[in-house]
């Protein structure tokens, strides 16, 4: 066990800024401490206050974890680095609890003329994203392959950063021409920023889970934040800020393509 | 739904009796052969979903029950060719270890009165066919493998059949020396539309 921990700790410092992240305070009564990637930072406060909240990239979150940082509960923005941890004994069974889209911001004032994602390819277009070892990092190289954009639009990234609210306020703030961020961040700066589309046959499937941490002390009410997370309550949420509902099994779907609804 | 779930049941109804078998070994063979270049595979994606779009907008209007008994059986004909060409293009990206987007990874959205009238269900096919067309033109002039090249050309003429079809009972019969390709970001911004 000390050894896989070793490894993963090592795998994931190689990707990790450290820094992000951190608790701030400790939770009130009842609650627990939530390492949670940066775009749940407005929807989990909302959903329970009484928690302590730390938010950064879901690879620096998952790295202070495996090295002991004081964590009840880890919200990471993909299944990947849950599951690392679990492998390697450090969380409880990862569940899977939303999903999300990617998109591309550009500043109101949009100075480069951004229309669609193929516009980020033309020559002196500013185009910032997160560390490829963040999940919306990974999503967005996964998009440009995707979309055949790859060698046209990484010569045109000017900047790599820790998580996608840097991404996002950097943008705002005119500092690039456009971003890759999460759907549910570009609605929080409505007035500061413009959202244009990925193309839906180029989205990467952006599921988020999270997992109780083994050696949390406050077991019980982690398990119960988890459970408050997946309840009606929680996902309605969860919604109300713009993350989509888990897949439900595509009865409707296959009804449709076999012309049978 | 899975693409195997997806073949699985369409063989079933009898539409997948009807695959082109050498074309797509031929997609296989070349995809496990040689690595195709991202652009390749961007239009694969591409495609697949311009079909699954096809796909869904038959169903859908065969449901809507507006279509009359000559136009419904068009329309499921259209349907069962867009399916087919759903696995074709998917070979290319199942055949290069990679998983063509299923009906449920898409929502599709269309305006307002599509499915109202039996003339609103042949306009928008017309507009959607032409897009369809157009993608597959575009394809074979922007996919660098020429081994895929003959397949997407084939599928391109299946779509210019509907369009004749379509545009003659809509009155708009005009035949074109050269239809026009359209280029991915033409495509792909066509599909926004459609696309949540």
């Amino acid at each position: 066990m000390r050894t896989r921990l070793t490894a993963l700790v090592a795998v994931l410092l190689l990707g990790a800024p450290i820094g992000s992240g951190g608790a701030s305070a400790r939770p009130a009564a009842g609650g627990v401490t939530v390492f949670a990637a940066a775009s749940l930072t407005d929807v989990f406060p909302a959903l329970a206050p009484e928690n302590a909240y730390s938010f950064g990239g879901s690879n620096a979150l998952a790295t202070q974890i495996a090295q002991g940082a004081p964590a009840d509960v880890f919200a990471s923005a993909n299944t990947a680095l849950p599951n690392q941890l679990y492998a390697a004994g450090v969380v409880e069974k990862p569940v899977a609890f939303t999903r999300n889209t990617l998109v591309v911001v550009v500043p109101k004032s949009n100075p480069a003329g951004i229309h669609s994602v193929y516009d980020l390819a033309r020559e002196g277009v500013a185009v910032d994203v997160a560390a490829p070892a963040v999940p919306v990092g990974a999503y967005t190289l996964q998009v440009l392959k995707q979309m055949g954009l790859t060698q046209k639009i990484e010569p045109n990234v000017v900047s790599q950063e820790v998580d996608v609210r840097t991404v996002l306020s950097k943008v705002a703030l005119g500092q690039a021409d456009a971003g890759f961020v999460y759907a549910t961040d570009a609605r929080t700066v409505p007035g500061q920023v413009t959202v244009i589309k990925v193309p839906a046959w180029a989205q990467p499937k952006v599921t988020y889970a999270m997992a109780v941490v083994s050696k949390s002390p406050n077991r019980a009410a982690a398990q119960a934040f988890v459970r408050k997370v997946l309840s009606k309550a929680g996902q309605a949420a969860l919604r109300r800020y713009g993350f989509l509902p888990l897949p439900k099994p595509a009865p409707t779907a296959t009804a449709m393509l076999r012309g049978t609804a | 739904m899975t693409r195997a779930q997806l073949l699985s049941r369409t063989a079933r109804g009898g539409a997948a009796a009807l695959v082109a078998g050498s074309a797509l070994g031929q997609f296989v063979g070349t995809a496990a052969a040689d690595p195709l270049p991202d652009g390749d595979l961007a239009y694969a994606r591409l495609l697949v979903a311009t079909e699954l779009l096809g796909a869904d907008f038959y169903a859908r209007a065969l449901a809507s029950g507006k279509a009359g008994p000559r136009l419904a059986k068009r329309l499921r004909l259209a349907r069962a060719n867009e399916l087919e060409h759903y696995q074709s293009v998917g070979q290319i990206l199942s055949g290069a270890g990679l998983v063509p987007a299923a009906p449920e990874d898409i929502d599709f959205g269309y305006p307002r009165g599509t499915f109202a009238s039996e003339g609103s269900l042949a306009g928008f096919a017309l507009e959607l066919e032409t897009i369809m067309l157009g993608a597959y033109l575009g394809a074979v002039e922007g996919i660098q493998t020429n081994a895929l090249k003959p397949v997407v050309a084939r599928i391109g003429a299946s779509e210019a059949q509907h369009v004749a079809y379509l545009a003659t009972i809509r009155g708009l019969a005009s035949f074109q020396a050269f239809p026009n390709p359209m280029t991915i970001q033409q495509v792909s911004n066509a599909l926004d539309a459609y696309t949540a």
